[in-house]
């Protein structure tokens, strides 16, 4: 129950820490999507309810912060869990090579769905944006993911004594 | 109930896609302007927002301090320079400016349009990957609404999209959704400004016969009502005379960094403020 309460603050603190990050580091040029590596994390560690949960709150939550379609990252967030999800049992997510790629394709995935989304629904060309805009982001994703994954291993060492 | 029970996981997710998918269809139909979840969203956001921005600023503040007392000596005199040719110049357009003055009370000119301004400091940039967003930390309470135009002196940046009581969300022009209408200062040729992300903005719509040319001006046109005419806008930078189209390819550099953004000024109408 607890998890459930604390989870729409949480989710509130990510989207302001990445966005801070992000304007740091980027000056808002690029987007670093931590939220994006968590709703992978939650789809290889957590269960189908608590994960999917995870993500539809944490895309809710993104898509009130940032401009863009209410519904469109709930929705992208819970179909990139889904499929982390399901890939979970048939990948060995332990090793760091296949948790980047891994994170590559859902990463990918999620720039893919945008610029079909944008394309369809309001006719723009976004695909200039994919040199210089998507392909840096979804290569910042599938690097970050494998240290994201080991430090969480590591907090999760520390509380429960072994890796969950 | 058999069913129910073995499937209810199944049921559970799918019902979870299908609230996603209609509360995304709902707001790409009509909008989501004054959600009451989205304020919500909104007024948690701002306080955490403004602390955490307030100490990544202080710390960035402190080390620029720092790094600009490197060279200060030949800046400071670059710019004391600087100050007395911008001292010549502003000469001449306070006697251009008294000019005008004179002129538009013979004529008997006066602006269609009455506006003041309320001040707001940026609290927080959001970026998702085609949206340009930033946080202000004014909101309804200040008698901030939807569509009011926001200025950074020297130019306009963007609108209110979203006000909470609190806070409020600014849509940037660079944003890919924001259009303006907008007019060549020089020669007087309307087009549509539309954001272009990390490319600054596009002027659109402007016939292959105009006359545009690079460091032309761009100012707001009015039309549409939403934003007063005459604001500065931005500069062209590039003009592309394709073969193929109608009309001319134009990138224009905005007037103001929109990464550097810090305080802001909301242009209020006095019939806005009269309701």
């Amino acid at each position: 129950m607890l998890y459930y309460l604390v989870l729409p603050f949480l989710s509130i603190l990510l989207v302001i820490l990445q966005s801070t990050i992000t304007d740091i580091i980027f000056s808002g040029r690029l987007v670093f999507e931590l939220s994006l590596i968590v709703v992978i994390y939650a789809g290889f560690r957590l269960d189908l309810i608590r994960g999917s949960i995870l993500a539809f709150v944490l895309g809710f939550v993104f898509d009130c912060v940032s401009g863009s379609v209410l519904g469109l990252f709930t929705f992208i967030y819970v179909v990139i869990f889904l499929c982390s999800f399901f890939a979970s049992g048939r990948l060995a997510t332990e090793k760091i090579y296949i948790i980047a790629l891994f994170s590559f394709f859902c990463a990918f995935l999620k720039e893919l769905m945008v610029i079909l989304f944008y394309y369809l629904a309001f006719k723009f060309d976004v695909l200039v944006n994919m040199y210089f805009v998507f392909l840096p982001q979804v290569l910042i994703v599938s690097l970050f993911a494998p240290v994201f994954f080991y430090l969480m291993r590591r907090v999760e060492v520390s509380f429960y004594g072994k890796a969950v | 109930m058999f069913f129910l029970r073995k499937y209810k996981t199944a049921i559970f997710i799918v019902t979870l896609l299908i609230m996603a998918l209609i509360m995304f269809s709902y707001n790409l139909k009509y909008g989501a302007d004054g959600s009451f979840f989205k304020k919500i969203v909104l007024e948690a956001v701002a306080p955490v927002q403004k602390v955490l921005s307030a100490s990544v600023t202080g710390i960035k503040d402190a080390w620029l301090r720092y790094v600009l007392l490197v060279g200060i000596k030949e800046e400071n005199k670059n710019l004391k320079n600087k100050i007395n040719e911008f001292k010549s110049t502003l000469i001449l357009y306070q006697e251009g400016y008294l000019e005008a003055q004179r002129l538009r009370k013979l004529l008997s000119l006066t602006d269609d349009y009455d506006y003041h301004f309320i001040s707001a400091r940026v609290i927080g940039r959001e970026q998702a990957a085609l949206s340009k967003t930033i946080l202000i930390n004014k909101g309804a309470v200040h008698g901030l609404k939807t569509g009011m135009p926001v200025i950074a002196p020297p130019g306009l940046i963007g609108r209110l999209i979203d006000v909470s009581w609190h806070a409020s969300k600014v849509l940037l022009f660079i944003d890919e959704n924001s259009n303006v209408g907008a007019i060549v200062q020089r020669t007087r040729t309307q087009g549509i400004i539309s954001g272009a992300g990390p490319r600054g903005l596009i002027l659109k719509y402007i016939s292959k016969t105009q006359d545009v040319k690079e460091g032309d001006v761009i100012v707001s046109s009015g039309m549409g009502g939403v934003f007063p005419k005459g604001l500065l806008i931005g500069q062209v930078s590039h003009v592309d005379r394709q073969d193929d189209g109608l009309f001319l390819k134009i990138n224009v550099a905005p007037f103001v960094d929109f990464s550097k953004l810090e305080e802001i000024l909301i242009l209020v109408s006095e019939e806005n403020k009269i309701k």
